[in-house]
């Protein structure tokens, strides 16, 4: 189990170094000098120009620039933004609440969701709500999110903010501040549950199929236990352990996801940063965002393959 | 049981959809809720360089002069009188006693001179405005009265220095400016407004500076609320989250056409759009550089472009109508430098044509022309991937010029390759446009010789490598020039230049779109007036002088109310009750066993 | 190869068409596929391209849908229809030219991995692991921004992104073929690298990799409406992502023109539908221990 977790969590380190380095040498490929980006536009003389591309460290070379880089990626330093003249994980730490309420949420509630709508498609496969509610999955998983998102604000006309986490004017109290958080969420939420329950219900479905054909099963019932009790004490247990690895593998999915909606609803967090810092484009922020998402991604991964461990009997008995 | 379920959450679902009453606000404070759709980069007024991070700056901060909101005359600002030495080398400005800084300090010169001399000793602190002080020979009070600037030669930007003056006795405290972000609320200042609350990316919250020597704004509160796009804004003004809005496209803004509550206002531009044309890139030592087709070096061909070129479509087609057919690089905002040739370029494909085929650009077999050296007429067009505009008009130039016989390949791309490429000179035609100020000196700088870049390839910041001896003598000699008649004339001989040898065809000026809710507010001061906008001004006067409608104070704006807070219980219950349910037939279950 | 083993191919193909016939779902998407497509190829035929031109557009912009325009008219004016028409031809090529990349690295990297073991095998898979775990879009993005605007960079970023999975289920796949005795008989039998993979190998997997491209292009056509959104894509044509970029720039929610929003989206719908549907019933008839399920 030790030899496990640290091949693990090593195997993560490594992806995340890899990570840093992709992010470095992707966004070093664009032959652009940044400094002029940066003060186009604005009356500067070449001597302010000159200083900038010092400050910002990019009249070395590449080489150099990596090692550089490098060495302040392992500090947490992520360099500074051309655009905000700040540093990158500040910026990052900023928007990074928002997205984790926002995406937090949607997840959970897909989750339940989906799972609840997967059991129950299973268990009465063939039915017509199966079919309705697999047909309706599969329609939404077609969806593009951000579409949805856009259909969703059209439909609802006025009912919503256009955007956005909060009004400016909202009472500082508590409460109030909820509820406006509350209010701006529902759209953007309802926009990513419906995109990401699909998902989960239909592996929840087909790994409680193929949990129900198992042996152990046609034994228990041959037992006399109840249908019901055999699916809930036997069959979806066993059948939820691939779901909710799923659950983790696919927050690259929600992270798209998040990416869209936040994009489409103003929503402040790193999915809307990430779009901003494309237009420019921001190099330091997108790299640090590219390399923050990506590493959220493999951390939640050697989470789930840890859950998994401590989930399955069979995987923890070995 | 399943479908009771689903009932229940489609009326969870119901309720969330309902109007929720707006609740009025505690206090009867009047706020103007302004929707920006461009970052604030930083509140550091040093160093923030957006369109909506220098108007923050200029909310807080005065700077030594103003701008008119008529016609943007030089106005007082902290300084009330100035004189220049008959040399214009030396100036010394008057800032008045009273003014006060928003934590009852009062204003003194020497709060100027610590602003300027930061400014000349730390390179950081030059990000922003630095070509300002770059000249200065030195910057002293000599009391707390009196400012003396000592430039190193004669300044045309001396009444218009764009420099937010920050108090000393704040600043001077600030040790690495690159890291100050100066969001310790609230923050000094000495504008109309007083910073409050900033949170990045949401929102930023003015309080009215009731001490403002020019006199407190009528409102109480002033917000910026930031929306991604001016969709999002414009959505948000007709729902009533804010009441102002600014940079609206042609079709939103004509959507609010009838809106009740809603008054537009379109007003005359600072921008212009421009296609470069690459006439003969070169270094500031005049070694040509990048890969421009060498046609381009001939003004027959240039001029045929200009000719070809059907501006007023573009207007009616891409701009909805929302511009002035473009001149020169001057907006006609600033009519005293605005150019009007006497004999504009007409659009005249076939004299374009005709004017080819005279100077042996042939047509060769399959129709597209051949220079007199052998080259196909192929262009690159390079436009912005950040600005509908480029795609949509790169379209109509490419059809243009095909009646030319010159064929326009488009390539779209980021920012920063355009800019890459601009300044490599590897490129035929490329879209580019500037913001101007009322004082034409920046813009015409960008067409002289010095401009180029150096050898290798950095500094400058040349538009289109232009470099004519006529125009920088023209150049050199509007600077020195104060009379302001004699430097009107200097400038239109400038321009009349430009547009003879169309180094650029300068397409349009693009209209600023507007819109306020005029139930809340009903006046705001445009510059210039008439026909002049509210938000980025050269000033605040749009803020400022915004008078709210006699009722206005009851509208919260639309809030979220209990509705939602029972929604939000009511959904926990409902998931937490069902996971219960479900626990509970479990635990039955296993009992039973 | 012998005329009997031709034979015996047809009668399986048979089979396998016989049952996937069964299935209404697949049929339906491959029904819906098939017309797709045919509007697709038949656009230049049927419809007037000038009406793309911007520079020719009589109609003014925002019109709703009349007789004359039935799905309205764009920003530009140009009939939303047409448009919509168009964008089907960028979509599925980018669609199907990013899948047959991402498949092509996949099912390489894949039965490279599981023929040649060893090291080989050990650094493909962290390779390929790596790869899986990464958020696509993002990677997707990062890729886009970098490179020149254009179909190509979106066909390289989508299919660069997404052919893990494949990798993963080709591996599998290889090494059960792999263990057969007849692969060992081969072997023995003097067959090289190139013999077992090209004879024995690549013909077992193909199947399985045919499913998986189906399932693969609905997810690519997602990716590419995605990155066109964000406005990654290629400007100067039209593809339903880059409408729907148009929608959201020119502000088609704020002026309620829905039916410059529904038709490029729905379109995205159909097709991914279609794609899935198909894929998921050639799954079943080709994985036995699915029958009957679906």
């Amino acid at each position: 189990m030790i030899r496990h977790l640290a091949g693990k969590v090593g195997g993560a380190l490594v992806s995340l170094l890899f990570v840093v380095a992709l992010g470095f040498l992707l966004f070093r490929v664009i032959p652009g000098d940044p400094v002029v980006a940066m003060t186009r536009g604005r009356p500067v003389t070449g001597d302010q120009l000159a200083e900038l591309r010092a400050r910002l460290g990019v009249d070395k070379p590449l080489t150099e620039q990596f090692v550089d880089y490098l060495a302040a990626a392992v500090r947490g330093d992520f360099g500074t933004s051309y655009v905000y003249s700040r540093p990158v994980l500040e910026l990052i730490g900023e928007r990074l609440w928002p997205t984790v309420l926002l995406t937090g949420t949607s997840t959970v509630l897909a989750v339940v969701i989906g799972l609840w709508l997967g059991i129950r498609g299973a268990w009465r496969r063939g039915s017509r709500s199966d079919r309705i509610s697999t047909g309706l999955a599969l329609a939404q998983w077609a969806m593009p999110t951000f579409w949805l998102g856009m259909l969703l604000s059209l439909a609802t006309g006025d009912l919503f903010p256009s955007g956005g986490m909060r009004y400016p004017d909202t009472p500082p109290d508590f409460l109030s501040q909820s509820l406006d958080v509350a209010h701006h969420m529902v759209l953007p939420c309802l926009t990513m549950i419906a995109v990401v329950y699909a998902q989960y219900l239909l592996v929840m479905r087909s790994s409680l199929l193929e949990e129900m054909h198992a042996d152990y099963l046609t034994t228990a019932r041959a037992k006399g236990l109840r249908d019901d009790l055999v699916r809930r004490r036997h069959a979806v247990p066993n059948a939820l352990l691939p779901t909710v690895t799923l659950v983790f593998l696919h927050l690259g999915l929600v992270v798209s996801g998040a990416i869209t909606v936040e994009t489409v609803f103003s929503w402040p967090g790193l999915g809307l940063l990430t779009y901003e810092a494309l237009t420019g484009p921001d190099l330091p922020l997108l790299q640090g965002t590219f390399v923050v998402l990506a590493g959220a991604v493999i951390t939640m991964n050697v989470f789930a393959d840890l859950l998994y461990r401590v989930l399955d009997p069979r995987v923890r008995a070995s | 049981m399943g479908i009771r379920r689903f009932g229940a959450v489609t009326a969870v679902a119901a309720l969330v959809v309902l109007p929720v009453p707006t609740p009025a606000q505690a206090q009867q404070a009047v706020t103007l809720r302004v929707a920006i759709t461009q970052q604030v980069d930083s509140l550091n007024p040093f160093l923030s360089v957006f369109q909506a991070g220098t108007e923050v700056g200029r909310l807080m901060y005065d700077y030594l002069t103003a701008y008119d909101v008529k016609d943007q005359h030089p106005v007082e600002g902290l300084a009330d009188r100035w004189e220049s030495s008959p040399d214009r080398l030396t100036w010394t400005f008057h800032v008045p006693e009273g003014k006060k800084w928003s934590d009852g300090q009062p204003i003194t010169a020497k709060d100027a001179a610590f602003t300027y001399d930061l400014m000349m000793r730390d390179e950081v602190a030059a990000t922003a405005n630095g070509s300002f002080t770059a000249e200065f020979e030195s910057v002293t009070a000599t009391d707390d009265r009196t400012l003396v600037i000592k430039t190193k030669q004669p300044q045309a930007t001396m009444l218009a220095l764009d420099v937010p003056i920050v108090p000393a006795h704040v600043w001077s405290k600030v040790t690495d400016i690159a890291e100050y972000r100066n969001d310790r609320t609230p923050v000094v200042g000495s504008g109309p407004f007083v910073l409050t609350e900033y949170r990045a990316n949401e929102f930023i919250r003015f309080k009215a500076n009731k001490d403002y020597w020019r006199g407190a704004p009528k409102y109480d509160e002033l917000t910026f609320t930031y929306y991604k796009t001016a969709d999002a804004a414009v959505q948000a003004l007709t729902k009533g989250e804010v009441d102002l809005v600014n940079r609206m496209g042609p079709a939103q803004f004509d959507s609010l056409k009838d809106s009740e509550g809603i008054t537009r206002n379109q007003a005359q531009g600072r921008r212009f759009n421009e296609i470069v044309i690459n006439s003969g890139a070169a270094t500031r030592t005049g070694e040509p550089i990048g890969d421009g087709h060498p046609a381009l070096k001939d003004v027959v061909v240039r001029r045929a472009i200009a000719k070809a070129l059907d501006l007023d479509a573009i207007i009616a087609k891409v701009n909805g109508g929302y511009a002035q057919r473009g001149t020169g690089p001057i907006p006609p905002v600033f009519a005293d430098y605005h150019f009007k040739p006497e004999s504009p370029y007409p659009y005249d494909p076939a004299a374009a044509n005709a004017d080819l085929d005279r100077a042996g650009y042939a047509r060769g077999a399959d129709g597209i022309r051949v220079s007199p050296e052998g080259r196909r007429m192929q262009l690159r067009l390079l436009g912005h991937a950040s600005r509908a505009y480029d795609e949509q008009t790169a379209e109509f130039v490419k059809r243009s010029l095909a009646e030319l016989g010159i064929v326009v390949d488009v390539q779209i791309v980021s920012d920063n390759q355009l800019n890459e490429a601009g300044t490599a000179g590897t490129f035929d035609l490329q879209f580019s446009g500037w913001g101007t100020n009322p004082d034409p000196d920046f813009i015409l700088s960008l067409h002289t010789c010095g401009q180029r870049p150096n050898a290798d390839g950095k500094g400058g910041t040349t538009d289109t490598f232009f470099c004519d001896p006529e125009y920088d003598a023209l150049y050199a000699q509007q600077r020195a020039e104060f009379d302001p008649a004699k430097r009107r004339e200097l400038v239109r001989r400038m321009q009349q230049r430009f547009y003879d040898q169309v180094p650029a065809v300068v397409l349009g000026y693009d209209n600023a779109l507007e819109a306020y809710r005029s139930d809340k507010f009903a006046s705001f001061p445009v510059q210039p007036d008439p026909g002049g906008v509210i938000m980025a001004q050269n000033g605040v006067w749009g803020y400022y002088g915004a008078t709210p409608v006699a009722s206005a104070g009851q509208d919260g704006g639309s809030n979220t109310g209990l509705v939602l807070g029972v929604v939000a219980g009511a959904l926990v219950v409902l998931v937490g009750g069902v996971w219960l349910v479900g626990r509970r037939r479990g635990l039955r279950a296993e009992d039973r066993e | 190869m012998t005329a009997i083993a031709w034979q015996r191919r047809r009668a399986a193909a048979g089979a396998t068409w016989r049952e996937f016939a069964s299935q209404r779902g697949g049929l339906v998407g491959l029904v819906g596929l098939a017309v797709i497509t045919l509007l697709a190829l038949l656009a230049p035929w049927v419809t007037d391209a000038s009406g793309l031109d911007v520079t020719r557009v009589t109609a003014r912009p925002w019109e709703p849908p009349s007789s004359t325009y039935w799905l309205g008219t764009d920003h530009n004016g140009r009939s939303v229809l047409l448009l919509t028409w168009w964008g089907t031809r960028i979509s599925l090529v980018v669609g199907l030219a990013a899948t047959v990349l991402s498949v092509l690295i996949g099912t390489v990297v894949g039965i490279a991995a599981a023929h040649f073991g060893g090291w080989v095998s050990a650094v493909l898979m962290r390779f390929t692991d790596f790869f899986l775990v990464l958020p696509s879009l993002v990677l997707a993005i990062a890729l886009s921004t970098v490179l020149p605007r254009g179909l190509g960079t979106i066909v390289l970023a989508i299919g660069v992104t997404a052919w893990p999975a494949t990798a993963r289920l080709v591996r599998a796949q290889t090494l059960a073929v792999e263990a057969r005795p007849f692969i060992e008989r081969a072997r023995a039998l003097g067959g090289g690298h190139g013999h077992v993979i090209g004879r024995h190998v690549l013909p077992a997997v193909l199947p399985l990799v045919f499913v998986n491209t189906t399932l693969t292009v609905a997810s690519a056509i997602v990716a590419e409406s995605t990155l066109s959104f964000l406005g990654l894509g290629d400007p100067t044509r039209v593809s339903w992502g880059s409408l729907l970029h148009a929608a959201n720039m020119h502000g088609a929610v704020s002026q309620r023109a829905w039916w410059f929003l529904v038709p490029p989206g729905l379109g995205v719908v159909c097709v991914v539908l279609a794609f899935t549907l198909c894929g998921r019933a050639l799954e079943t008839v080709l994985n036995p221990r699915l029958k009957g399920e679906r």
